[in-house]
């Protein structure tokens, strides 16, 4: 019997260890695990953040970014002129591009492509807003028709929906760009079987659902080929499963590691672990009506709560690399001050302005907040900290959960919360985007603050919007947030990090809110 | 004739139950006071009235729920399960995507549970009261009482992690490309292929979640076996041919054996329903993709269809399981066919 268990293991472990150089050799391909949340491959359809992973890849677009900071910065496109009254743009378009397919990238595609994400009516067609229509000047000149003059427009054009498709394969496939493509579309099922109908460097080649997208190499790339031939991008939901998959050269790229997996990395030969702040921006809102605000719609309170706040446990929390925004400008968009010193904090001072305010006592309030956990970190942690920050103040926060599906959306939506966290990303990587929070913008509709209780405050979003020369509207954006720096019923309290982890073989691996991470700059190294 | 007549029997039950569950889970998934729109649209997307009303529209969201009731009915009739709203393609055809992938691993899971279950409960009623039975007592009582997520992140931590000598997570090596799909079942469809080395890379990788999801039904097993066992043990057919001088192992596996097994049949028939209904802890710290994973995501966006869609699963999974047990106890006992 002893001999029998004894031959059916060394059997078996001779059978583990023959495959497991199997599973070991992955060659010059990179394998990236990552929690991504992608639904559709269609360009014109695609809004989840993890999609530009793909896109970027596979697509072209007008414009790109190639730092945040920097702004949009011409790819097809060879250059952007501005009528005078900004309400029309003529952008040349390289003539050396072609898609995989080896047609070339003509004026009349860029029309396609983006219209057919307008007129598609689905979730990132808001991005195309701006664009009554487009004409074709000639094969490598396109003029947008604009219904606003936008400082936004190029921004807007490197999102990753604005990718620039095939049109004459994509016609073929039932793709259309007509006003009534929301009904008459039938691409997306072509699309979601793994087809990719751009110019970028890499084409999908294989899609599993949930599962694995395999990028591998176009041969008809018209720029310089990568060092990397095949990317694998394989499904791993949990920031465990990445960092030991990391450790076993399963995958090169850790997408989603944890404060808690970055720690259990520290120190193991052969991986680098990296750390970025994102866009995701934690914030605190009060609202201006008394009727649903109370205590917290009087400007005064609010300094003092901004006052009372701790940032620094806050990011302590939040983990490292995480730093507390001066405004609604993330630090890293284009034109935004410089992060709040967590030593704002004062506390003597805040009990002092609540005094002044009436409330020497301070006050008890309600503060529904919701199940959300931006970055993996819930805002009932964020919650259950200001708690105990304004409870130094005298101020008692009855902390209530509610599912963000189960009400608390409607209710944030509409406007109807008093006191509460949330949190925000903007929706392409352009300053613009977090003008939203001003009086009038749709965020600061959510907290009652109408256009009309600062219309000084409220007309500088058309100013910013409208002011096509950029460092005017870098300006004009320091002033913005030099105004709301200490005003208003917003508080951003904490720029969410990133962490990702990667073999040390690799160079040029970033993490970027535009493309969660530019696969076009990742080399191995030499 | 009899068993034909059972059959189509069970399945008339089987319609019926399907219809119950499909309307019993619709009421609730609007009952829930909870809102797909905010689920499904981003935060700028919910404040523009037109964008959330064309939304219920697509969905059918803005009809009353009757009406909506009675068109999925009608869809159910063509076995058309809805379109999913998280991902906007056919249920079925998304439960056929990822079926497979959850078969294929509680298949292997439920024969390791099965085998080694029967084999514990075995050594466990022969030893009675040694440390040998106290050792296997342990294990199945751990098998059901440890916590499934603790157990797959251990086994990975110390089998793939420490050790290096078990694959990590998903269903196949980086370095082999994923079986053409004839069964889904990637080990079966690398024979297919005739490629032994990735079939066996698709089995190794079967290993790991395998056991942690074989631990729970394998400690159930082990218990009803060995009771069951010991229970006819004590029966005087058994103490005779023990009388008679019959060897011990011979005595269980023909005779003792036989009739111990059908309450053991009962339990791989509902640990076999229930590992088929997708487990989401294991399926997530695996990267396995599954019915679980897809059950969960569906969950997470209110995506009504789809949760319609795998419970509906989960129930016919049942119903199937549970038609080829009450079969297997007429195999396995005659007296059960002759209705004795």
């Amino acid at each position: 019997m002893k001999k029998k268990l004894l031959t059916v293991t060394a059997v078996t472990a001779a059978l583990l260890a023959s495959s497991q150089a199997a599973w070991a050799a992955t060659g010059d391909q990179v394998v990236i695990g990552a929690q991504t949340d992608i639904v559709t491959l269609d360009p014109g359809r695609c809004y989840e953040p993890y999609a530009n992973l793909f896109l970027r890849a596979c697509y072209d677009t007008l414009y790109e970014f190639r730092n945040d900071a920097d702004g949009a910065q011409p790819m097809l496109a060879t250059g952007c002129e501005f009528s005078e009254d900004g309400l029309t743009a003529t952008i040349t378009i390289r003539d050396d591009a072609v898609f995989a397919s080896g047609n070339p990238v003509t004026a009349e595609d860029v029309k396609f492509s983006i219209m057919r994400c307008k007129n598609l009516k689905d979730n990132p067609s808001f991005i195309c807003d701006v664009i009554d229509s487009i004409d074709v000047v000639d094969d490598h000149t396109v003029q947008f028709n604009l219904n606003t003059p936008d400082s936004s427009f190029t921004s807007k054009l490197a999102y990753c929906s604005m990718s620039i498709i095939d049109s004459t394969l994509a016609k073929e496939q039932g793709a259309t760009d007509a006003e009534d493509a929301a009904t008459t579309d039938t691409a997306k099922e072509f699309f979601d079987a793994g087809a990719s109908l751009g110019s970028g460097p890499y084409q999908i080649t294989s899609y599993l659902p949930d599962e694995e997208f395999v990028l591998e190499q176009n041969e008809n790339y018209y720029g310089e080929a990568s060092s990397i031939p095949k990317y694998i991008i394989q499904e791993m939901d949990d920031a465990n499963t990445q960092m030991m998959s990391l450790t076993q050269d399963d995958i090169q790229i850790a997408l989603n590691l944890s404060e808690d997996t970055v720690s259990e990395l520290e120190g193991t030969d052969g991986v680098d672990v990296l750390s970025f702040p994102t866009m995701t921006m934690g914030f605190v809102f009060m609202n201006m009506d008394e009727s649903l605000g109370g205590p917290v719609s009087d400007p005064k309170v609010q300094q003092a709560i901004r006052l009372a706040i701790d940032y620094a446990g806050i990011q302590q929390i939040v983990g490292d690399g995480s730093l507390t925004p001066l405004s609604y400008v993330q630090v890293g968009l284009l034109g935004a001050l410089d992060a709040r010193d967590p030593s704002y904090t004062d506390v003597e001072k805040a009990k002092e302005l609540l005094a002044e305010a009436g409330y020497p006592d301070g006050f008890e309030i309600d503060f529904p907040c919701c199940t959300l956990a931006p970055e993996g970190i819930p805002l009932t942690d964020l919650a259950v900290k200001l708690a105990d920050d304004l409870s130094k103040i005298g101020i008692t926060l009855n902390i209530q959960t509610v599912d963000w599906t189960g009400g608390y959306a409607e209710d944030y939506r509409d406007g109807k919360l008093g006191f509460s966290v949330m949190y925000w990303s903007p929706d392409y990587q352009d300053p613009n985007a977090e003008l939203e929070f001003l009086p009038g913008g749709i965020v600061g509709l959510r907290s009652g603050w109408a256009a009309e209780m600062d219309q000084e405050l409220a007309d500088m979003k058309g100013q910013i919007v409208s002011e096509l020369d950029q460092d005017a509207r870098v300006e004009k954006l320091k002033e913005m947030q030099e105004k709301t720096a200490e005003y208003g019923p917003f508080i951003p309290i904490v720029q969410y990090p990133k962490y990702m982890g990667v073999t040390s073989q690799l160079t040029g691996v970033e993490f970027s809110d535009s493309y969660r991470m530019d696969v076009r700059t990742i080399e191995w190294a030499e | 004739m009899d068993t034909l007549k059972f059959i189509v029997k069970r399945i008339i039950y089987l319609l019926i139950l399907l219809l119950g569950v499909a309307t019993i889970v619709f009421i609730l998934t609007r009952l829930v006071p909870t809102d797909p729109v905010a689920a499904n649209l981003s935060q700028r997307n919910l404040s523009d009235p037109e964008i959330v009303a064309a939304f219920r529209q697509k969905w059918g969201l803005d009809k009353p729920i009757w009406e909506q009731f009675i068109i999925y009915l009608k869809g159910l009739l063509r076995l058309d399960f809805g379109t999913s709203i998280r991902t906007s393609k056919p249920v079925l055809d998304e439960l056929k995507r990822c079926f497979p992938a959850t078969f294929e691993l509680s298949l292997f899971a439920i024969i390791i549970a099965t085998v080694f279950g029967i084999l514990f409960g075995i050594i466990s009623a022969l030893k009675r009261n040694s440390w040998l039975d106290q050792l296997v007592r342990a294990i199945s009582v751990a098998g059901v009482s440890v916590p499934t997520f603790w157990l797959a992140l251990l086994l990975l931590y110390f089998f793939y992690y420490k050790l290096g000598i078990a694959p990590g997570t998903g269903r196949i090596s980086k370095s082999f490309d994923a079986p053409a799909a004839v069964t889904g079942l990637y080990v079966i469809d690398s024979l297919l292929e005739g490629d032994p080395a990735k079939a066996w890379d698709c089995l190794s990788h079967l290993i790991l979640p395998g056991c942690v999801l074989a631990a729970f039904t394998m400690g159930l097993i082990t218990r009803t076996a060995r009771s069951n066992l010991l229970e006819v043990i004590s029966t005087d057919y058994i103490r005779t041919a023990r009388a008679k001088g019959m060897a011990n192992i011979r005595l269980i596996l023909h005779h003792a054996l036989g009739n111990a097994l059908i309450p053991v049949l009962t339990v791989v028939g509902l640990g076999f329903g229930n590992l088929l209904g997708g487990t989401v802890l294991v399926e997530t710290i695996f990267s396995w993709p599954g019915v679980g994973q897809f059950a969960y995501e569906s969950v997470t966006k209110l995506d009504s269809p789809g949760i319609i869609g795998v419970a509906i699963l989960i129930a016919l999974n049942y119903g199937i399981i549970n038609t080829i047990v009450d079969i297997l106890y007429g195999v396995i006992d005659p007296r059960v066919r002759s209705g004795v």
